[in-house]
């Protein structure tokens, strides 16, 4: 399976041919099976139900199997949701020449005016180029409350933005009800002479540093769930309040705090921008300026990204968990192969004189062949579509990851959603009929190697 | 004795059921074996240890930390200023300097990070390298030495050698992708020993910090950008605890890092930072996925034992007539199924530990900077013991069957 098949919509029901088409084999095989093998498919079912310790239990492990494989699966593919959801098509990232992160890059100030007002760049109705300006940068940020095994501190992203309003446009990025963007002046009064930097927070991290709440303050708080408008959080040794919270995007985003950049870039010693992002009108006209800016932009040595490609390429460990939920996934499925084997070997050999009747009554070595193979192949069905719909209870979990290209200082810590697709169930269900193929395929041919009147006697 | 040989002959009894128990078991023993490595390393690295630690100083805040070089001097006293102040036992600094080996064609493979340090630091500082065997060591020391008399010497692992394709004394030049305007030659002077550090890169400090030094001469007076920002961490050697405790008081607290502040963390606590990202993952890999691995397991042997149970209740009813008590059938069915279980879950244990560690070289794993895990030693009992426990909890309700056999019911039906 490759990234291509993790489908980016999060609803069930939406399968691609391709994850579909292993799939419709096999129900194809089962319906053949079925109607073209003239043993009665009475016959397996009663004897699924007279054996019926045997059949959970075959069946249980391929739902356990089926079902883990769709939870790592959902994982997955909310890592690359997330990576796909935060770029636009339209924009265009520009850092410094040769920074291959946000974190690396510097670019000058006179710089900017140059990139900001180049063909291609779309401007709002006071014609003003809608452009986000921004500072990144990774902060340490102790965890006030040390739950036992959890570490003192974490790594915050913070986004340092000149126009908030302007960067939340660029992004296509909203805030939940009863919140705000980011004043001039960044700051606000919190009481007792004390100032508090605004801050409009993620709703990932928002969560995340919910959670560092002492219970005292959980209890008054507005939303136990997470940190909302009007609460504060330390960072960078300074208190921040909540003026707004992003509405979930399912991008990188969800993970960041923003503020005014001027504060950021004093506080942390980034007095430079790292990047802009500027907005075209599509993807073939940011294409366009991405070329321009890498080939033919003299003025300054800067370094252009669609915004979508610079995410993509954050899909590095995407695609390393990928290849080790596969190769997981496969060695449990060569165990499950040789438990069904085990149990349709045990079968056949207890209904020996089963078959040696059926024989004489007329029906051939295929149809005895057949009638085994659809009940592997039911003992498959039953247990991965159980195991399909346990690890459906996933989608929409929470979890904590980092997203990273496998170079130094490119990693982004995010909080993605579980999704569970159309594409992943259909492929834990083919999954588990091609364990139930395999595993049924050489007891069904044991059984019509079986001798029917050796068999009666 | 001849109830081992009882119970051997019953395992040997259908060879096809108990081969395709014994292949079953082994599979997901595996899958056991490698996620318990994984967990096992990283619980190892970030539990606290007592004595002879390794304290990592950095910027308070921001993250990747640049500090002042300046820093790096008093640092590696931690910060003692008073006669009774606690002196580490030994320190290195990190820099990192990253560059592109082609300027026109810039990607995955001709992007390097080097990390910039006292040579000598290598054998007595780095993890796994301070305690190599005797020929690896020699050689290290070797490589060390021809890096201390030559600034331009850079030391790299396998995967990087491969990927250049490149040899020992071949000559390579990396243009300055954070130090811009830096573009430093280097001459490959040896290779890591196999491990850990296959895809490192080392390089002497003192020739990065001999460009940068030199290039406010060569550009009107002007200090580079990163003059002031090209000292990433100090690591620090304290003997325990306490001795740990006060470095870090003495080094928080000193009015020398004002800005940037600094702070200092055991290497362990500095690491499960790094890992919290990871943190549901690893709760999925030891609580989802080793479980359901666990709980697969159990199923395959006790389908397998209660199918071999089923079979031979006649004979099992036969060997109550002669005698035998129900506690010797409950017995004789756990011993095969455990027989089953530890043999399968040894052997899979042992070629899992011998073909990551000897033949694949480590097993890749995306889980922060590591970039292979090998599987531990400790694998060698836990898959017998893994084996052993899924047979035993798999095989109790058949064994429980077994010695509950009535023999009036079996005798009692018409064949």
């Amino acid at each position: 399976m490759s990234l291509q098949l993790l489908a980016v919509e999060a609803t069930p029901l939406a399968i691609s041919p391709w994850s579909l088409l292993p799939l419709v084999i096999g129900l194809v095989i089962i319906g053949l099976l079925a109607i073209l093998g003239k043993v009665p498919v009475r016959y397996n079912l009663r004897n699924l139900q007279v054996r019926w310790r045997t059949t959970i239990m075959t069946a249980l492990a391929f739902t356990l199997v089926i079902g883990l494989n769709t939870v790592m699966l959902a994982f997955v593919n909310g890592m690359y949701k997330l990576t796909q959801g935060s770029g636009q098509p339209g924009n265009v990232m520009v850092l410094s020449e040769g920074a291959t992160d946000e974190a690396f890059s510097n670019l000058g100030f006179s710089d900017i005016g140059d990139i900001e007002l180049q063909t291609g760049v779309l401007r709002d109705e006071a014609n003003q180029p809608l452009v986000s300006r921004e500072t990144y940068v990774v902060v340490n940020q102790p965890v006030r409350i040390r739950l036992p095994g959890r570490p003192r501190g974490r790594f915050t992203q913070v986004r340092g933005i000149d126009d908030a309003a302007m960067s939340a446009r660029v992004h296509n990025l909203e805030l939940y009800d009863g919140g705000e963007w980011i004043t001039r002046e960044g700051v606000r009064a919190v009481g007792e002479g004390q100032e508090a930097i605004q801050a409009v927070i993620g709703e990932g991290l928002a969560r995340e540093i919910g959670r560092d709440r002492p219970p005292e303050e959980l209890a008054k708080a507005k939303n136990p769930e997470r940190l909302d408008v009007g609460e504060t959080f330390p960072l960078g040794g300074r208190t921040w309040l909540v003026v707004g919270v992003i509405k979930y995007s399912g991008s990188t985003f969800d993970s960041e705090v923003w503020a005014k950049r001027d504060i950021i870039g004093k506080m942390f010693g980034k007095p430079s921008y790292t990047s802009l992002v500027l907005r075209t009108a599509d993807a073939a006209e940011a294409k366009k300026l991405e070329y321009f800016f890498n080939n033919d932009f003299a003025k300054a040595s800067v370094q252009a990204y669609r915004e979508t490609e610079y995410f993509e390429a954050l899909a590095e460990t995407t695609k390393q968990f990928l290849v080790s939920i596969i190769f997981v996934t496969i060695v449990m499925a060569v165990g499950g192969v040789f438990g069904v084997m085990n149990t349709m070997f045990a079968a056949v050999a207890q209904r020996a004189k089963d078959i040696g009747v059926l024989r004489i009554l007329g029906f051939s070595r295929l149809d005895v062949q057949a009638s085994f193979l659809l009940e592997s192949l039911a003992i498959a069905l039953i247990g991965g579509s159980l195991g399909c719909v346990l690890g459906c209870f996933a989608h929409g979990w929470q979890s904590a990851s980092i997203l990273s290209r496998n170079e130094p200082g490119s990693s982004k810590f995010v909080v993605l959603e579980l999704l569970v697709s159309g594409d992943i169930i259909a492929a834990g269900l083919a999954v588990a009929l091609i364990i139930g193929l395999i595993g049924g395929i050489l007891p069904s041919i044991r059984a019509t190697l079986i001798r029917p009147l050796e068999s009666l006697r | 004795m001849k109830f081992l040989l009882l119970i051997l002959k019953n395992v040997r009894r259908n060879l096809l059921r108990s081969s395709l128990t014994a292949l079953g078991t082994m599979a997901l023993v595996l899958v056991v074996t490698l996620v318990w490595s994984l967990l096992a390393f990283l619980d190892q690295i970030t539990s606290e240890k007592k004595q002879n630690l390794k304290a990592i100083v950095s910027e308070r805040w921001q993250f990747p930390s640049q500090m002042p070089f300046s820093y790096a001097e008093t640092l590696a006293d931690g910060a003692a200023r008073e006669p009774t102040d606690v002196k580490p036992l030994d320190s290195m600094t990190w820099q990192f300097f990253g560059g592109v080996l082609d300027k026109e064609n810039v990607t995955r493979d001709t992007r390097m990070f080097a990390f910039a340090m006292e040579p000598r630091k290598l054998v007595t500082m780095m993890d796994e390298l301070d305690s190599l065997p005797v020929d690896q060591k020699r050689d290290l020391e070797a490589i060390v030495e021809k890096m201390e008399i030559n600034r331009q010497a850079i030391a790299m692992g396998k995967d990087w050698l491969r990927i250049l394709g490149k040899r020992i004394g071949d000559r390579i030049t990396l243009y300055g992708l954070n130090y811009r305007g830096i573009d430093l030659e280097f001459e490959i002077v040896g290779v890591f020993p196999p491990g850990r550090y296959d895809k490192s890169v080392v390089m002497n400090r003192d020739y990065l910090n001999g460009e940068v030094d030199k290039w406010p001469r060569e550009h009107n007076g002007q200090q580079h950008p990163m003059a002031d920002r090209r000292l990433g961490l100090v690591w620090l050697r304290v003997p325990d605890m306490n001795a740990y405790s006060q470095v870090a008081d003495q080094i928080e607290n000193s009015p020398l890092y004002s800005s940037p502040t600094l702070k200092c963390e055991t290497a362990s606590s500095g690491i499960a930072s790094f890992l919290d990202a990871y943190r549901d993952l690893i709760w999925g890999m030891r609580w989802l996925l080793t479980p359901a691995c666990l709980v697969s397991l159990s199923l395959v042997i006790a389908n397998a034992i209660s199918i071999s149970v089923r079979e031979r209740r006649k004979e099992l009813a036969v060997m109550k007539v002669l005698g035998f008590r129900p506690l010797q059938i409950l017995v004789l069915v756990l011993g095969e199924s455990l027989l089953l279980g530890v043999t399968a879950g040894f052997v899979a244990a042992g070629l899992t530990w011998y073909g990551v560690n000897y033949i694949v070289g480590g097993m890749p794993f995306p889980i922060a900077f590591f970039p292979r895990f090998y599987i531990n030693d400790g694998a060698l009992w836990w898959g017998p013991a893994i084996g052993g426990l899924a047979a035993l909890l798999g095989s109790i309700g058949p064994a429980w069957s077994a010695c509950t056999v009535k023999v009036t019911d079996v005798f009692s039906k018409v064949t």
